[in-house]
């Protein structure tokens, strides 16, 4: 019996989850169930609540229900894709979905007392603590109960990869290869990234989930602007994540424990169909760990291809090449898989990510997303100097800058402002002289669609690269006016369902007297795009995630009317509106784009990648 | 040329780029790459037709400058079977030393229809001899014989290389014709002085690094062209790649071959010259790094199979090693090429090195980059490196019990006290710190993640087999045949190489492409090897 089936191969542990749905292969596990529980059982935690981090693969819960077809609950009108969701979803019995979100790791032990009724506490890691010291300064090793503890936290978010449809500013309904959200989708609804803490990424899900969700439940019901309520959806965990019993061995007792074990029913119901445009936002602070956790649910409108996705953190210094997505050079994951991408991270700045599968294909499609790194710098304690935080980064080697690495770019400024924290201010970069600070803060994600590619796409044609050209410029995945329609964007899919396929609008709220952080990164796959500000001037403050300053400590910040981004670029504009003078309350600017063929939907000669800019 | 049935041929043509590859590396044996050219301070260069190959079997006919004659010598000297056709594209990398003074001569063998062309050395301070008058610079009429016949079919151009660095140089004749056709290429001008810096102290161990050691056996020359970019400490460099952009629009270049090649008879007369060659609409389908599209350009440089397109793009480094990259952009378009990896530490611009106004002997104040768009004619000098630090888990996958290797670790934070061992230049804070919860293999357990089964994955050509880096960590992790059924990966085998690969691309993704066919373009991967791989980079 245990020829039929590949025991996990050397390195892997005992990590997939299989549920069969024929006889063999359930009696397989049971051979797997015995061998792996007894070596298993001296690493597993008797303690619920704990470590997803282990996972065993004896923990098959029966196959049946959760792999069955749908189909009568789905309208009669989309036949050909219920009969693609029938199939995918038995073809998702035999998957291997899970999550990994751990509450404690070596490089942030659970060290807080009562997390459970204080999770934002102390040594919880759910919360990234204040800066007040370099968090490593003995330079060697690593030490399991001293150096090595890194002063962040720990953040989680589920995605899942498949395909999707969105609203174009002409109205036109288009077809996507789409990263969609599996965890933070209450977030995602009201604008905010998807990225949560374990506390909360690690709860079930009280209620059902209805196909669309979040649309659904929030009684999304027109397209393409949701008239639901996007308050009416509250739950910010992972979607699918569900408690496993299984029996201890040693006591015959039953043992309950959220260890990242999924209901593939709610992945289905939820992921399906549910790409966003752009990809799910990522938010997450320096000295943070990030699991990513990426769930293939297979492309409903195309049945031929059996397509892989993957997760490249673009500019990611010192990436590795396991966890940089790129399916060359290490692995991607199949439908029915899950794959979660593990980073400390970087240093802090406006990245992006995108999926590096067939790019010309799946960026155009639409699988692009934006990540963003808080820096410590907001964590120091309110009255404290900014250099002096600053000088204490410099007693880490890993946080450490100077002409030492000639990587690195944000050194002590020459000048020390003497700027001090101050209560609730945010910064986009560990500037020590306040020069990055702000008061609100945009991502911006530029990108463009060929209507004609996405056509080919849904439909089996052949795909001429060459001739790509787009006709739809897009801010946040929507085309002017939509852009400055607040609140989510819902669109009907295929599966007969609202989805809200645009989550982010793209108006920038600056409160009277106050500065904006345009965090903004283009991934265009044809050519390069034009972002101008008509009124007020940009202030570019960092190029690619590093922040504009030299060898000297000089801040190279610049002004401008108007920035240029190829595919695979980013900067950070402060939009600075102090002058209330000449920016006072109520008044309204534009960011348009100056290559004015871009300024139009398609054939609509007015709308594209344009927005407001609104002084509050 | 439109082709049907895309789909399936991006498929297909996955099989068979990765059969190609295997098939290149049978041919050649694993080559990587280096900036190599041809040395003066003269040069006798000329002007002809060729066509060259794109991996989809196209020949495309082009035009490019080439040695008139063997060429002084050819550089860095650990290249052996430098090659200098009288036609190639790029064109020849010029390579002199700061303060010569350069000649290029060049004579016109385009064909006659082509008429005058010429050369531009932006930068410089050119004067010219012989010739024609053009609109640009003084240009050398189509030869009707060999050996400057008529003698206007040669000129000479002279300058003084003043200062050190990268640039392009490129046709002065009728441009968005010739520049396309491929006449273009690259002139690197050494430093006269080298800080001491760059030979002393981590760069001198690193040389040493290089020599046979209990980890390799080979000694892994020095591929260099010098130990510098510019007089300046922050310009030093263990290892150099030269890139050129550029694409073609395969109309272009069929409309020029037919009126070169036009024979008038009876009714059918021939256009006088190339005007009616329209350059717009542009629509290229070929994108080259080096004048050559993926996978071709990961093959060796002067490989055979490419008479006419000497140099290739396959960057190696090893960890901790600055490696300066000379980026030129030719052709028409801009390229926003992406490094996976980390970012890169521009330099210069057009050979202008960019310093703070504080200290400028010492501070750099180009920007970091991680996307070095490049710009027609532009040349940018940049320094990358890799050492996985900050990683937060251990590349070597090191382990209290499992091995016995110590990472001491210097001012900075790495391993250079040892350069005999496999972790030379290892990110010390890391070291030991464990991936995995729980391995089977004997890396280190405890990690934060836990991987899934390797059968729900599909493998890359370029996977190593496992997450870490070098053989010896992924024989421990995974086995000899790493993750990858039936026996290991082609490109980077879990036994050999081992290395962590990055794909260095251009972001335009639809420029990844050849002749809509995906993968190609492009696109060249970057293996960063442990130091059991010995980088061999002399062909």
């Amino acid at each position: 019996m245990a020829q039929k089936y590949a025991r996990p191969s050397p390195g892997e542990g005992f990590t997939a989850r299989r549920m069969g749905i024929s006889g063999d292969i359930q009696a397989m596990t049971m051979v797997q169930k015995f061998s792996l529980l007894r070596s298993a059982h001296s690493i597993r935690p008797s303690v619920v609540l704990q470590s997803p981090t282990y996972r065993n693969e004896a923990l098959d819960a029966p196959p049946g229900p959760e792999g069955g077809c749908k189909a009568m609950r789905k309208s009669y009108q989309v036949w050909i894709p219920i009969f693609l969701v029938c199939l995918l979803t038995a073809a998702a019995s035999a998957q291997s979905f899970q999550v990994q979100c751990p509450t404690s790791t070596i490089t942030h032990p659970l060290t807080g007392t009562n997390c459970d009724t204080n999770p934002l506490g102390p040594g919880c890691n759910n919360k990234s603590p204040d800066y007040t010291a370099p968090t490593y300064t003995s330079g060697q090793g690593y030490d399991a109960n001293g150096a090595g503890h890194v002063n962040g936290a720990i953040k989680c978010q589920q995605i899942s990869g498949g395909d999707g449809f969105a609203t174009m500013g002409d109205g036109t309904q288009t077809y996507l290869f789409a990263f969609g959200p599996l965890s933070g989708l209450a977030d995602m609804s009201n604008g905010l990234p998807g990225t949560q803490s374990p506390n909360v990424f690690n709860t079930a899900y009280s209620g059902t989930f209805q196909p669309g969700d979040p649309a659904t439940t929030d009684g999304a019901s027109q397209s393409p602007y949701s008239l639901g309520n996007p308050n009416l959806f509250a739950f910010n965990g992972a979607v699918g994540l569900a408690p496993e019993t299984y029996t201890d061995p040693n006591t015959g007792n039953p043992v309950t424990v959220m260890n990242g074990h999924v209901d593939v029913r709610q992945i289905m119901d939820v992921g399906v169909l549910n790409g966003n445009m752009p990809a799910p936002l990522m938010a997450i602070d320096e000295d943070d760990e990030f699991f990513l956790t990426l769930t293939n649910v297979g492309q409903v409108m195309r049945p031929d291809l059996f397509e892989q996705h993957t997760v490249h953190f673009h500019g990611y210094p010192n990436a590795s090449a396991f966890y940089d997505g790129v399916p060359d050079a290490s692995v991607a994951i199949n439908i029915g898989g899950s794959f979660t991408y593990y980073y400390l991270a970087p240093d802090a700045g406006t990245y992006f990510w995108h999926c590096h599968i067939t790019p010309p294909e799946h960026l155009q499609m639409g699988m692009v997303g934006q990540i963003y790194v808080r820096p410590r710098q907001n964590r120091v304690p309110v009255g404290i100097s900014l250099y002096g935080a600053l000088d204490r980064q410099q007693h880490d080697l890993r946080t450490r800058c100077d002409n030492n690495d000639i990587l690195c770019s944000n050194p002590l400024p020459a000048i020390n402002t003497g700027a001090t924290q101050v209560a609730g201010r945010k910064y986009a970069y560990n500037d020590g002289d306040g020069s990055t600070a702000y008061d609100v803060e945009y991502p911006i994600q530029i990108h463009g669609f060929d209507p004609n590619f996405h056509f080919v796409g849904m439909t089996f044609n052949p795909e001429g690269f060459t001739e790509m050209k787009d006709k739809y410029f897009l801010l946040n995945g929507r085309s002017y006016p939509d852009t400055i329609h607040d609140g989510p964007l819902a669109t009907q899919s295929t599966d007969g369902a609202m989805h809200y396929s645009q989550p982010l609008s793209s108006i920038i709220n600056i409160p009277a007297g106050g500065k904006a952080l345009l965090r903004i990164a283009d991934l265009d796959v044809t050519e390069h795009q034009t972002l101008a500000s008509l009124g007020i001037p940009m202030t570019v403050i960092a190029l690619n995630a590093k922040l504009l300053r030299d060898q000297g400590g000089n801040n190279l910040y610049y002004n401008t009317n108007s920035i240029t981004l190829g595919g695979g670029e980013s900067l950070d504009v402060i939009l600075d509106a102090s002058d209330t003078t000449k920016y006072p309350a109520g008044s309204v600017f534009y960011l348009y784009t100056p290559n004015l063929d871009h300024l139009s939907n398609d054939a609509e000669n007015f709308g594209g990648l344009m927005t407001e800019v609104r002084i509050n | 040329m439109r082709t049907t049935n895309m789909n399936k041929k991006i498929a297909k043509t996955q099989l068979l780029v990765a059969l190609m590859v295997a098939v290149a590396l049978l041919l050649t044996p694993a080559a990587q790459a280096a900036a190599p050219g041809i040395t003066g301070p003269t040069f006798n260069l000329t002007a002809q037709p060729a066509f060259i190959t794109q991996p989809d079997g196209s020949f495309v006919y082009s035009w490019g400058y080439g040695c008139n004659g063997a060429p002084t010598a050819f550089a860095p000297a650990a290249i052996s079977g430098g090659t200098c056709p009288s036609m190639q594209v790029p064109g020849p990398t010029l390579i002199v030393r700061q303060g010569q003074t350069v000649t290029v001569n060049l004579a016109n063998n385009l064909p006659a229809r082509a008429g005058n062309t010429s050369i531009l050395f932006p930068g410089f301070n050119v004067t010219t001899s012989g010739g024609v008058a053009g609109l640009l610079t003084q240009e050398a009429v189509p030869a009707t014989g060999a050996g400057c016949v008529p003698a206007t079919a040669c000129v000479s151009y002279t300058f003084t290389a003043t200062t050190p660095g990268t640039r392009s140089y490129y046709s002065g004749t009728q441009g968005d014709l010739q520049v396309e056709m491929g006449m273009y290429g690259a002139i690197i001008v050494l430093p006269s002085t080298v800080p001491s810096a760059c030979t002393s102290g981590v760069h001198a161990t690193n040389l040493t690094a290089k020599q046979p050691n209990q980890v390799h056996a080979g000694l892994e020359g020095d591929f260099r062209l010098e130990a510098a970019a510019y007089n300046h400490p922050g310009a030093c460099y263990d290892r150099e790649y030269l890139f050129q952009f550029s694409e073609m629009d395969p109309r272009i270049h069929r409309e020029a071959e037919q009126v070169a090649t036009c024979v008038a008879a009876g009714a059918v007369t021939c256009p006088a010259n190339m005007d009616g060659v329209a350059t717009e609409p542009y629509v290229p389908a070929f994108f080259m790094i080096n004048g050559r599209s993926m996978p071709d350009d990961m093959d060796g440089n002067y490989a055979p199979q490419y008479p006419h397109q000497p140099y290739n793009g396959n960057p190696h480094m090893h960890p901790g090693e600055l490696v300066l990259l000379r980026i030129i952009g030719q052709g028409r378009w801009q390229h926003p090429f992406h490094e996976h990896g980390n970012h890169v530490r521009v330099l210069a611009r057009d050979g202008n090195l960019i310093q703070s106004a504080t200290n400028p002997a010492t501070n750099l104040a180009g920007p970091l980059l991680f996307t070095t768009t490049t710009t027609p004619g532009e040349a940018i000098d940049g320094i990358f490196y890799w050492t996985g630090k900050g990683l937060n888990w251990d590349p070597y996958g090191h382990a209290p019990g499992t091995t016995s290797a110590t990472c001491t670790p210097d001012s900075n934070g790495y391993n250079t006290g040892a350069p005999g061992a496999i972790n030379y230049f290892e990110w010390c804070q890391d070291h030991n710190k464990p991936l995995q919860a729980t391995p089977v293999g004997s890396v280190g357990a405890g990690g934060p993640i836990t991987l899934p089964n390797p059968n729900i994955f599909a493998n890359g050509a370029w996977y190593g087999g496992s997450p870490y880096l070098g053989p010896e960590a992924t024989v421990r992790a995974v086995g000899p045949t790493g993750t990858t059924p039936p026996s290991g990966t082609v490109a980077n085998s879990p036994t050999d190489e081992a290395g962590f690969a990055f794909m260095w691309h251009s972001h335009n993704e639809r420029e990844i492409t050849t002749n809509n066919i995906f993968p190609g373009g492009m696109m060249m991967m970057m293996l960063v090897d442990s130091r059991e791989f010995v980088i061999d980079e002399s062909f």
